[in-house]
């Protein structure tokens, strides 16, 4: 089964600027939460940190594991998955290849996966062969989403998955998250549009200037 | 003199000590052996001083400084071989051969990133090797031309030993003399700036352009000195002396010494011209080892020896005096004059149309809020006024001149002045001297070192940072950054002020600081732009508010109105509230 | 048939530089680095060849084509060194540093291969034997035709693994983002290593490639670097496909100039001809220029 995110009293700081303050907070198996905050706030700073990207101080952990000391390739083995921001897919690889290159590295296994993702964003199967640079924004975002979901992970941290997306395609979005969640996994969104957090989490979280205020 | 002595810093002590002891050693006690090897190295501080500049000061990799020594070293090695002009004429003309050279290839050179910037120095080194070994006639191919004179001045000559080796160390220090005063305080903060943060140089009425080729030609006249004084010393020029062995050494010399200042170039020279005499055992492993050398200090010790030496730098305080240098245009320019006039103004990267024929004026004294979605246009319009970008149609003019094409440069000497979404701090200089660089370049004739401070201290207390003009930018908190950006636009004095996201990220009091000096800056008469969708931050601040989107101005007058627009509702808040 | 000849040796020059600027190409995508003893690993290629034909005895009339996996183990046990030394402890500091390293690395190549073998030139065996075939008409050398089959078949491998397996897709995704390609898990050293010691043995096969015909002197890296580099600026910064094409035309360019003067003249025009170019176009030939906008 799943394991829960767990972040005790994280502090982020770049050179010295301190982005996040004793941040602690709980993405449990099967929810959706969300971290809701203005551009700035230290959303982003928080899911660097948890994925390894920045460093930091306090704790992370991952279900009994303690990943805090961890480097980001070896967090990600552990079961994290990370969707940033601006979805940052690989331009000049095809979106097969996007998909496959996160995959595990039985090559049988890997072709099940691509599968089961392309099952889930239908979307991008007529696309498989085109490069990624030539999707959509919203089709990026779906490709992002099916490559993390290629590692099968326990937590999925997405930084801000709706920015410049039409609404339509951000339904989509939100119904993809609800269908990974069903299926077990933390998800812990970073969000800014307070309008599609409300509408998917299971539990928000507010966060100002650095620092979370439990409501 | 004990009184002398003691009014010494203890570096200062430890230097004289140093000198007399290398002197002494050199004159009374070194072999004639001994004695070259120091001229040798009086020769190399003369090549590192120029190398430093480039490399050090400006920041870029040229391989080309080997290429300039052996043009000053083939100019004086023909001259006084083939025709027997005298030292007095063939200096001049090494040093001046070698500038020129660089002033010709700066134009496709100097403005390369990087790598090409490398290469290119590279190429230019290796096409000068391929003339000298193969221009038989003129430069005697790969044996080189015989027979050049000792230096002679009138009945003087400097032939070997103690006569030449005081020579080379006079030009020697001279050179340092020169670098020194290339290298003011203030110009070392500017090659800071430059490094650190390229994005404010141009903004700030600086050209780095012309920055960096006051380097390189630096660089070129004292290498093409040392490579004269090479070929006296040697009585022979051959095309070793344009090999890339001699870059190399300069090369080695300057990252083992240090990248800047006189104490690092003496430590370079000294050691890499006495280390093969210290590990004669090598053999031919020696250039071995100085490979090991080089990669190790610039993997343990990349600021090089010298900065072991060096205590921490502690920047003298502003000075106090009031502030007199400010005469310039914010104060002339009177409330409610047109100061920015943008027309009919286009712009597409790409398939993407940024600007959509975008009219907008701006008066002295008033507060424009500039606002819009993510990707409406709103920074490219931002980098068109300050000429980072540039307009595919329409104009801008700015008082009675047109800026539609003018570079970044002349349009912040012109009066306008900007922030930067991610600030753009130099980390390693104070508040202080990050100030004073925007203050050194306005263009005017008051630009002696005191009006310059004083203006920075005028600009810093504006905008209530005096409490830290000396701390250290990079130690800053992301509030003050923006603040200290403020105060850098502001320092070059202005008439227009162009902020991009002022607010982002900080947190509302800060805001309301930023807001509390923009209001003041705004009723001294200055224009102000600002660029930011936070509409709390610019309800209480913006005298008129503008909407863009996808490129257009869909809406432009008094903020109530603005946002109570429809199409404003729609195109802004349409996104976050459905 | 001279013409036909001509063009013959200059494809064989072409994929020997190919090679080198392929290799350069694979470090720099990996890391954004300019690797600067790259010309030193094709030197060093052909010292390896060297020395590894002295070790096989009455070693007269071996074919050289039996050394190539020799000098590529070598050369990539090279590459490894590089990025473990010159590379690694530095990635993280301003471009220029590693610049610096690799120089520093160079020197170290070039003057331990001095001290070893001594300055004079030296010569690897032949791939296939000497002399000529005769076919359609056309006198072709057999080194020649030796050289373009081993680059070919040793580009074709390299093709074959960055299109078609895992480690290829991995090889490019960090390549175009390493931080999102450690954020999927790819483990980002390996990868950096990986890249430096393929791309080294790309240049250690071309030393071994070069080496009969061309000889080998321990200071022939600074003018192998900037081949490599001039192919890459031709080619497109970053581009695999780019550095063979400009490799390609570096090479007729010197032959075609070569066989109506002289050969230090070729050489001369080259750098004339790639100032100019960056005079014309700064970002390359067919570099995407910058967009500004943020």
């Amino acid at each position: 089964m799943s394991a829960a995110l767990q972040i005790d009293k994280l502090t982020v700081r770049h050179g010295a600027v301190v982005a996040v303050t004793d941040a602690s907070l709980i993405a449990a198996p099967g929810a959706i939460t969300c971290l809701v905050g203005v551009n700035g706030a230290g959303k982003s700073s928080l899911l660097r940190a948890v994925v390894g990207l920045a460093s930091s101080e306090g704790n992370i952990s991952l279900g009994a594991q303690d990943i805090s000391r961890m480097s980001t390739e070896a967090r990600i083995r552990a079961g994290l998955a990370y969707v940033p921001e601006g979805r940052r897919v690989f331009p000049g690889l095809t979106v097969g290849e996007n998909l496959l290159v996160s995959g595990p590295s039985n090559a049988r296994a890997r072709r099940q996966r691509l599968d089961d993702a392309l099952d889930l964003f239908p979307h991008l199967k007529p696309r498989i062969h085109d490069r990624a640079w030539q999707l959509s924004g919203g089709q990026q975002q779906m490709l992002a989403i099916g490559r993390a979901l290629m590692a099968r992970p326990d937590v999925y941290l997405l930084d801000e998955p709706t920015l410049g997306l039409a609404p339509q395609i951000i339904d989509d979005v939100a119904a993809s998250l609800r269908q990974l969640s069903a299926s077990g996994a933390a998800i812990l969104v970073a969000e800014q549009n307070a309008g599609f957090a409300e509408r998917i989490a299971d539990e928000t979280i507010l966060i100002r200037t650095g620092r979370i205020s439990n409501p | 003199m004990s009184a002398v002595l003691s009014s010494l810093t203890r570096r200062n002590r430890l230097t004289i000590v140093a000198v007399a002891a290398l002197a002494l050693y050199a004159l009374f006690f070194a072999s004639s052996y001994d004695q070259r090897i120091l001229t040798l190295a009086g020769i190399y501080v003369i090549m590192v001083l120029g190398y430093q500049f480039i490399f050090g000061h400006a920041g870029a990799l040229s391989l080309a400084q080997g290429a300039f020594f052996g043009v000053g070293a083939y100019v004086t090695g023909i001259l006084a071989s083939q025709y027997g002009t005298g030292f007095l004429l063939t200096f001049p003309l090494s040093i001046a051969g070698a500038s020129m050279l660089a002033l010709i290839v700066a134009v496709p050179v100097l403005r390369l990133a990087s790598h090409y910037f490398a290469l290119a120095t590279l190429a230019l080194s290796q096409l000068l090797l391929l003339i000298a070994v193969n221009w038989v006639s003129v430069t005697g191919g790969a044996n080189g031309l015989p027979g050049v004179p000792p230096i002679t001045i009138g009945d003087w000559q400097a032939t070997r030993g103690t006569s030449l080796l005081l020579f080379v160390w006079g030009i020697a220090v001279a050179a340092m003399l020169v670098a020194r005063w290339q290298l003011n305080p203030l110009r070392v903060a500017v090659f800071t700036v430059m490094r650190d943060a390229p994005l404010a140089v141009p903004a700030f009425g600086i050209d780095p352009g012309l920055l960096r080729l006051r380097a390189f030609v630096l660089s070129a006249a004292f290498g093409g000195a040392a490579g004269a004084l090479f070929v006296h010393t040697n009585r022979v020029v051959s095309p070793e002396t344009l090999g890339f062995g001699i870059m190399i050494t300069c090369l080695t010399m300057t990252v083992v010494g240090g990248r800047f200042g006189i104490l690092g170039a003496v430590i370079g020279a000294l050691l890499l011209t006495h280390l093969p005499e210290w590990f004669r055992g090598l053999d031919e492993y020696y250039l071995v080892a100085v490979g090991v050398l080089l990669l190790a200090m610039v993997v343990f010790a990349p600021d090089g020896l010298a900065s072991f030496f060096k205590q921490r730098r502690i920047p003298a305080s502003p000075p106090g005096h009031a502030a007199t240098g400010i005469e310039e245009n914010a104060t002339s320019v009177k409330t409610g004059v047109r100061v920015l006039e943008i027309s009919n103004l286009s712009k597409r990267y790409g398939g993407i149309q940024a600007l959509d024929r975008v009219d907008l004026s701006i008066n002295a004294g008033e507060i424009v809020g500039l606002i819009g979605p993510n990707g409406a246009g709103k920074t490219t319009l931002a980098n068109i006024i300050t000429g980072i970008a540039r307009a595919d149609s329409g104009s801008i003019g700015s008082a009675g001149f047109d800026l539609t094409t003018a570079t970044p440069t002349a349009i912040a000497r012109r009066g306008i002045a900007r922030t930067f979404q991610t600030p753009q701090l130099p980390d390693g200089l104070t508040v202080h001297e990050a100030v004073a660089t925007a203050a050194a370049n306005i263009g005017n004739t008051a630009n002696k070192a005191s009006s310059i401070s004083a203006r920075a201290t005028t600009a810093i207390a504006t905008c209530g940072l005096t409490r830290i003009a000396d701390a250290r930018c990079g130690t800053l908190p992301h509030g003050l950054r923006r603040r200290v950006e403020i105060a850098r636009a502001l320092a070059g004095a202005p008439h227009i002020l162009v902020l991009d996201e002022p607010a982002a990220g900080l947190a509302p009091p800060e805001q309301a600081e930023i807001a509390e000096i923009l209001r003041t800056l705004a009723a001294s008469g200055l224009a102000v732009l600002v660029i930011d969708h936070n509409i709390e931050f610019l309800r209480p601040l913006a005298t008129r508010l503008a909407c863009l989107d996808a490129g257009r101005l869909i809406a432009d007058g008094p903020l109530d109105e603005v946002l109570a627009d429809d199409t404003v509702q729609n195109a802004y808040f349409g996104l976050v509230q459905q | 048939m001279l013409g036909a000849q001509l063009a013959l040796n200059a494809v064989a020059l072409g994929a020997a530089y190919a090679l080198v600027a392929i290799g350069f190409v694979l470090v720099l995508n990996a890391t954004t680095a300019v690797n600067f003893a790259h010309g030193e690993s094709v030197v060093a290629g052909g010292f390896a060849a060297v020395a590894l034909a002295m070790l096989v005895p009455a070693g007269s009339a071996i074919p050289g084509i039996i050394l190539l996996p020799g000098v590529l183990v070598l050369t990539a046990l090279l590459g490894l060194a590089i990025a473990a030394l010159a590379y690694l402890p530095i990635r993280n500091r301003p471009p220029v540093s590693v610049f610096v390293t690799t120089i520093a690395f160079g020197i170290i190549v070039t003057n331990g291969l001095n001290a070893a073998f001594g300055a004079a030139p030296r010569t690897a065996p032949a791939l296939l034997g000497t002399g000529t075939i005769e076919f359609l008409g056309v006198t072709a050398s057999r080194q020649s035709l030796a050289i373009i089959a081993t680059a070919a078949l040793l580009i074709g491998a390299l093709a074959f693994v960055l299109q078609r397996t895992q480690l290829g897709r991995q090889f490019r995704a960090c390549a175009q983002d390493p931080e999102m390609a450690r954020a999927l898990g790819i483990r980002l050293t390996r990868i950096t290593l990986l890249a430096f010691a393929l791309g080294t043995a790309f240049a250690g096969a071309a030393g071994l490639l070069l080496a009969h015909q061309f000889f080998v002197t321990p200071s022939d890296g600074a003018g192998l670097i900037l081949k490599a580099y001039i192919a890459v600026v031709i080619g497109g910064w970053g581009s695999l496909r780019g550095a063979a094409l400009g490799a390609m035309l570096i090479a007729f360019f010197e032959v075609g100039v070569a066989s109506v003067s002289s050969q230090p003249l070729a050489e001369g025009l080259l750098y004339v001809a790639v100032l100019l170019v960056l005079l014309v176009r700064p970002d390359g030939i067919f570099g995407e220029p910058q967009r500004l906008r943020a």
